[in-house]
């Protein structure tokens, strides 16, 4: 119970103090400060969430993302810069130096401006590719805006991203209206790497391809084609061990004033419908930000869950061999401006190893009413521990996209049986026999020690007989 | 003939005898089984075999003294506990094995140290321990089995 | 010290006193004698200080803490969740635990005197301590063997100081031999005392003894094999008697069960097939006595006791082939491979690596024998000689203990240890018979001798001896050649007692922690590498950091630096230990994750490169790459870490998989800083090294202490955005990666 106070006592400071998760210190950086104006209200609506935003170009003398080792900013917003470095303060380095101390960046491209070079190759090392020229076009001629661009079909109207596997966290398209699309006004793509930490976030239609409008206007070879379909990602997300995250917008226009309040039409319709585009901005920043999808655990309880001494004692550090033990761990999501219970989704399983080396066990989580509240969702297994004495870790492994990693590792010894623990003999009806063989022959000895002292003194009288 | 009818007389006690003291050559059921066996050849060896037994026997009875014979009892009916030990472990399994080593050897043990008094207490070996008084050798044989049944009912837990 | 004993000669020689005084005399000898033992023990302390030696004693003086502030219950349920990591190690159930419990009583016994002690003092002191009970007993000992009470100091004086005893019993080596010697001599003792009389009750504190002695040590199985073994030469030599029956019964019984107390013994004496010979001589005396009995009863029975002879052989073989049928069957265990390894010494070469490669368990090389026994091994024969000549039944002991022991001395040079009592009862004899011949002044009449031999002959004829002991009278008449021969025998004691002292402080001193070496100007100076090193792990890492370091420095590591260790000096789990070889000896992309498996937080290894220490890691190398063999013989290959040509080398001509070895890597990873461009030289192997270092990725030095000597490594974790190491690193030193999928060949699709 001491926990859920001091539980409720964090959530309070948490609740009072900032939006998002981690930090409300946010720096964008521009080419120019005037540029802001472009952005206003996808800005404003950051400021209106609480972020404290400061604007910096690259030139700047006083940029610089560390003071003394320590983040100056939580997150950084990274709009098209004309320049080709971003000089000495934003090098790849030190951008991964902040995603390392669990900074967030927010990176938009253009097809006008190609990206810094110290942004592609900190998406390089990230396994994110971008075209060779550092940027590119996406057009798509079955799925533009023929209001605005009728001729060159690279505003691409994209539906709302659904979740691509069952099991995603369905963080960006949940309450959106049917038939809304998300304008993507002439945007770079990017192709993911294989690895578990990206995931795109809005994919190009299958018919949308990438390519190069200042040399490959004219002809577009198949070798040389970049990348084209659902392999282009328009919008992607990476989030790194550390659960620092990284969201790459293709098209930082679509963040623009101006396509918040587009209306478009799609091919093939007459109708004209409002973007929604800036519901998706406020989405994919929130996830950036930690506004979205970060889990935190409130608190890790095993214990003892037979009868005995230690039956009350909350994590102990050691457990007997064939013990039953009780796992028990809360869950809680950060949902905009409050904490929520975290539920796993229906097609998902949240669930806890006990592993020395290689699992002994892999159990289901079930969910814990009677410990949860609205703030959190607590879990719970039992079990009895292995034959098996050594270190083990109860572990909760869940890492899944969008969703902050849990790992939650908490190491327990298991002890073999104490020489008091066995069975006594007499328990076991098996020993009878020779309980009664020792019985026997103690009190056999007894008896015959008590008779050989008290026959000594007859013993003598009959050498005595005999003699005689 | 007289002898002889003598002797075949003097088998059926001695049989007795021999059950009681067959094991004491190894402590195990085995062991008789071997000894008996190959007197059964021939007739020789089978009359050699009946006179052994009929003058270990005459000569048991005629020189052992009443404290020894107490002995001896005692003797035959650890005999007697080991073996019914044993039969049981054949039989049942030795699952609790410290309950059946210490068990066992708890008789073992005490057989051993009674021997041992035996020879001490009697006249005919007193040469072979001169320091050793049958009260000594008593008070001995208390300590000794003193310790040995705390070891075992320490071992059966 | 043997010339206050030898001067007590001629005490006793000429000074026919009272017999108390020649009591007190004896007392204040063994008290000098004792004295003596100590002293010569405490070079380490006075060298360096008082601290706890080599590798075992740290893991004893661990345990020793551990019982002394948690209590024995616990001792004994010991769960140590801080070794072998992490498999934990039932120490408690695993160790012998004489020597924890004896540190403990003494601590508590002088706590309750309110003498505040220091447990590691006690630790430190316990095995001089013991020596001089050991001297004690080997005193006892041989009184029983001769009549001749000058032996009995002059055997006291030799196991005081015999180098062979004192290489495992200096101040500071809290080793198991340390008490478990004096326990070995004091069993014997009361064996022969017990052989001797007949008596059950000697019989019982012999077992007791040897209880004491099973809960101490492994090598309690010397006694186990040496006592029966004895026992059964008696009864061939025709010398069964009520008296071997008695004592031998009741030390086998009461003495296995003592033994069976011992959890880590359990059921081993009814179980392995060491302890077999002791319950098969058990089981013959049975036979024995129930015959003995009966030949008793038939006193003209000649051709009775043919039969029962054959009676006698066909249940003894009856009970061989039933114990091999059982032991073929499985119900008891063969004999273990390290008896394999006494009677094949080529044998754990071969099959069980990790033993061949403790140093200990190497077959000694002759000068061994006269490093730690000097003149007394060729004393020895001429004490076993004497024994013959008299061939009572405790002089069988000591002809069968002496044959046993020197070969298994010759086997293992740990076992010099046990060899070494016998020597010393042995030569004490031969020297004393030698000085009581010589040193008396009046010429022996041959009428004297008649007298003084015939005693001997009715003395030894009653305790059954050979009749070839009727000696021709023969007497030394001449001064000069007493002289000269006198004379000479003070010249050896006094240049064995200079020996002893000069093998004890240069040999046997080191605590092998901290290391000594000579400055030019001759001063001392002390290369303190380890401890510094330990210190580093206790101060500057988690306290649950786990280390992984080869197996030799396991003890140390959790006994110093208090940290979790994967592998220790108590090798039970070959495959553990081979586990760390693999990781120690493949790429480090095969290292890592066995290193996260085992969640490694930091490596350890030694490197006498610099220093020219040559017991480092890199000589060490080839027994983790043959143990890691034994259980991957696929993944690692001895072969593969020598050149073409088959040398083992480490400069720039070192194959390939040497240089790729996580081991090689660490040992010299930024040792070219210390030396100018392409002058690195390791001095160990006097190897001119490449001039491009190694380069580690997976890990990153962590710390590396004064002389080099320890070098530690942590672990990096899982990169933060999934690159493998290898890029990582690179792009942390600023290599940009190429840009680009095309070059890579064809790019690997993103499937949802």
């Amino acid at each position: 119970m001491k926990s859920f106070l001091s539980f409720s006592l964090l959530l309070l400071a948490t609740l009072v103090s900032a939006i998002s998760s981690t930090g409300d210190r946010l720096l964008a950086v521009l080419d120019d400060v005037a540029e802001k104006a472009t952005y206003s209200k996808f800005l404003g609506d950051l400021e209106s969430r609480g972020f404290k935003i400061t604007y910096e170009t690259p030139k700047s003398e006083s940029l610089s993302l560390f003071r003394l080792g320590e983040r100056k900013y939580d997150h950084v917003i990274f709009f098209p810069t004309k320049a080709k470095g971003l000089g000495p303060n934003l090098t790849p380095n030190l951008l991964v130096q902040f995603l390392n101390q669990k900074g967030n960046i927010l990176l938009t491209l253009s097809s006008e401006v190609p990206a810094a070079t110290s942004l592609v190759s900190l998406l390089t090392e990230l396994d994110i590719t971008l075209p060779s020229d550092r940027t590119g076009l996406v057009v798509d001629h079955f799925n533009h805006d023929v209001l605005s661009a009728a001729d060159a079909h690279d505003v691409l109207l994209l539906p709302v991203p659904r979740p691509a596997r069952p099991d995603v966290a369905d963080l960006f398209a949940s309450g959106a209206p049917a038939d809304t699309p998300i304008a993507f006004p002439r945007g770079a793509g990017v192709l993911l790497g294989a690895g578990p930490l990206l995931t795109p976030i809005v994919r190009a239609p299958a018919t949308a391809y990438l390519y190069n409008p200042k040399e490959q206007a004219e002809v577009l070879a198949a070798d040389e084609l970049f990348g084209a379909g659902a392999q282009l990602a328009l919008v992607a997300g990476m989030q790194a061990r550390n659960s620092a995250r990284l969201a790459v917008v293709g098209s930082a226009e679509m963040l623009s004033d101006k396509w918040f309040d587009a209306k478009v039409t799609k091919v093939g319709e007459k109708k004209e419908v409002p973007t929604y585009n800036r519901e998706v901005a406020k989405r994919v920043a929130g996830w950036a930000f930690q506004e979205t999808g970060v889990l935190k655990v409130n608190w890790v309880e095993h214990r003892l869950n037979e009868a005995g001494p230690g039956a009350n004692v909350s994590n102990p550090a050691m457990y007997r061999i064939k013990n039953d033990v009780t796992y028990k761990i809360s869950l809680s999501q950060w949902d905009w401006d409050k904490w929520t219970g975290f539920t796993v989704p229906a097609n998902d399983d949240l669930q806890l190893e006990f592993s020395m080396l290689s699992p002994f066990h892999r159990l289901h989580l079930a969910v814990d009413a009677a410990h949860s509240s609205p703030e959190a969702t607590a879990y719970t297994a039992s079990f009895k521990l292995p034959d098996q004495h050594g270190i083990f870790n109860f572990k909760v492994n869940y890492k899944r996209p969008f969703l902050t990693n849990i790992e939650e590792k908490n190491t327990v010894s298991v002890r073999h049986m104490a020489h008091d623990e066995w069975p006594r003999s007499y328990v076991i009806s098996g020993a009878w026999p020779w309980i009664a063989g020792i019985g026997a022959t103690i009190t056999a000895w007894l008896a015959f020690v008590a008779v050989w002292m008290f026959s000594k003194p007859a013993d003598a009288r009959v050498v005595l007989k005999k003699t005689q | 003939m007289a002898p002889k009818r003598h002797n075949a007389r003097d088998i059926t006690p001695s049989a007795a005898a021999t059950t009681q003291a067959g094991p004491t050559t190894a402590g195990t059921v085995p062991a008789t089984a071997a000894v008996t066996k190959p007197y059964r050849v021939s007739v020789t060896t089978k009359d050699s075999w009946a006179q052994v037994v009929g003058n270990v026997w005459s000569h048991y009875l005629k020189t052992t003294p009443q404290r020894t014979k107490l002995i001896d009892v005692f003797m035959a009916f650890l005999i007697v506990v080991g073996a019914l030990q044993f039969l049981y472990c054949v039989l049942a399994g030795n699952y609790p094995f410290n309950a059946f080593l210490s068990g066992f050897s708890a008789t073992v043990g005490q057989f051993v140290l009674t021997a041992s008094l035996r020879m001490q207490t009697t006249e005919a070996n007193k040469s072979d321990f001169p320091s050793v008084s049958p009260e000594r050798a008593f008070a001995d044989y208390v300590v000794c089995s003193l310790i040995l049944h705390f070891f075992c009912v320490n071992f059966i837990n | 010290m043997s010339a206050t004993s030898s001067s007590s000669f001629d005490l006793l020689a000429s000074g026919g006193r009272g017999k108390s005084s020649r009591t007190l005399l004896r007392v204040v000898i063994l008290l000098f004698i004792a004295g003596a033992a100590i002293a010569s023990r405490l070079f380490s302390v006075i060298r360096f200080e008082s601290i706890i030696h080599e590798f075992d004693p740290w893991f004893n003086f661990r345990a020793t803490k551990y019982l002394v502030s948690h209590g024995f219950y616990n001792f004994w349920d010991w769960f140590d969740d801080r070794t072998w990591h992490p498999l934990g190690r039932v120490t408690g159930g695993t160790l012998y635990p004489g020597l924890m419990v004896t540190s403990g009583v003494i601590y508590h016994a002088l706590r309750a005197l309110t003498i505040p002690v220091d447990i590691r003092n006690i630790c430190v002191l316990l095995a001089p301590a013991c020596s001089g009970l050991t001297a004690f007993a080997t005193y006892l000992l041989t009184n029983e063997m001769t009549t001749n009470a000058s032996a009995g100091l002059l055997a006291a004086a030799f196991m005081g100081i015999a180098p062979g005893y004192i290489s495992r019993s200096v101040a500071g080596s809290y080793d198991n031999e340390a008490i478990s010697i004096f326990l070995l001599v004091l069993t014997f003792y009361l064996w022969i005392k017990a052989l001797k009389l007949g008596s059950m009750l000697w019989g019982a504190l012999c077992a007791l003894s040897y209880g004491y002695m099973v809960a101490s040590w492994g090598g309690y199985a010397f006694i186990t094999c040496l006592l029966p073994l004895h026992a059964f030469v008696l009864v061939c030599m025709g010398r069964y008697s009520t008296r071997l029956y008695v004592s031998y019964t009741s030390w086998y019984v009461l003495g296995t069960l003592a033994s069976m107390q011992i959890p880590f013994v359990g059921f081993l004496p009814v179980k392995t097939s060491e302890h077999m010979p002791a319950l098969g001589i058990f089981g013959f005396l049975q036979l024995l006595a129930f015959l003995d009995y009966v030949r008793s009863a038939l006193p003209s029975g000649r051709q009775f006791q043919i039969f029962l002879w054959s009676i006698a052989g066909s249940v003894f073989l009856i009970g061989l082939l039933g114990l091999v049928v059982i032991t073929s069957a499985g119900i008891i265990a063969p004999w273990g491979g390290r008896f394999y390894s006494l009677w094949d010494t080529a044998y754990a070469k071969i099959h069980i690596p990790i033993i061949a490669s403790v140093s200990e368990h190497q077959p000694t090389a002759w000068p061994a024998f006269f490093f730690d026994l000097n003149m007394l091994i060729w004393l020895f024969p001429a004490g076993v000689y004497l024994c013959f000549q008299e061939l009572a039944d405790e002089h069988v002991f000591i002809v069968v203990y002496a044959v046993l022991g020197t070969y298994f001395a010759g086997v293992m040079v740990r076992l010099m240890l046990t060899l070494t009592p016998i020597v010393c009862v042995a030569a004490a004899m031969a020297v004393s018979q030698m000085l009581n011949n010589y040193l008396s002044l009046k010429s022996p009449k041959p009428e004297d001798h008649a007298v003084v031999e015939g005693a001997d002959v009715t003395a030894t004829k009653k305790k059954g001896g050979l009749k070839s002991t009727n000696k021709p009278v023969v007497g030394i008449y001449s001064l000069l050649s007493k002289g000269v021969v006198v004379t000479s025998m003070t010249i050896y004691l006094l240049l064995f007692v200079l020996h002893c002292t000069w093998v004890t402080s240069n040999a046997y001193s080191s605590p092998s922690v901290v290391l000594a070496s000579r400055m030019p100007d001759g001063s001392q100076h002390i290369i303190d590498d380890y401890r510094e090193a330990y210190q580093w792990l206790r101060q500057n890492t988690k306290d649950d950091a786990k280390i992984m370091s080869w197996w030799d420095y396991g003890y140390q590591i959790g006994g110093m630096a208090d940290r979790p260790t994967l592998v220790d000096n108590n090798t039970w789990n070959n495959t553990h230990i081979a586990t760390v070889g693999k990781a120690m000896s493949s790429r480090e992309e095969v290292s890592y994750p066995i290193m996260r498996q085992h969640e490694v937080d930091y490596v350890l290894i030694v490197f006498g490169g610099l220093l020219g220490y040559s017991g480092d890691d890199i000589n060490k190398f080839l027994w983790m790459v043959r143990i890691a063999e034994g259980i991957w013989p696929d993944e690692i290959r001895e072969r593969d870490y020598f050149t073409p040509r088959g040398e083992y080398r480490v400069d720039a001509e070192a194959s390939q998989t040497m240089k790729d070895s996580l081991m090689y890597k660490m040992s010299y990873y930024n040792y070219n800083a210390l030396f100018p461009p392409g002058q690195a030289q390791d001095r160990v192997r006097g190897a001119k090294l490449p001039e491009v270092g190694p380069t580690l990725n997976t890990l990153e030095e962590a710390f590396t202490s004064e002389n080099w000597i320890i070098r530690i490594y942590k672990v990096k974790d899982l990169d933060n955005f999934d690159r493998d190491h290898a890029s990582a690193a690179a792009f942390d030193r600023g290599h940009k990666k190429k840009r680009g999928g095309k070059k890579r060949g064809p790019r690997v699709l993103r499937v949802e």
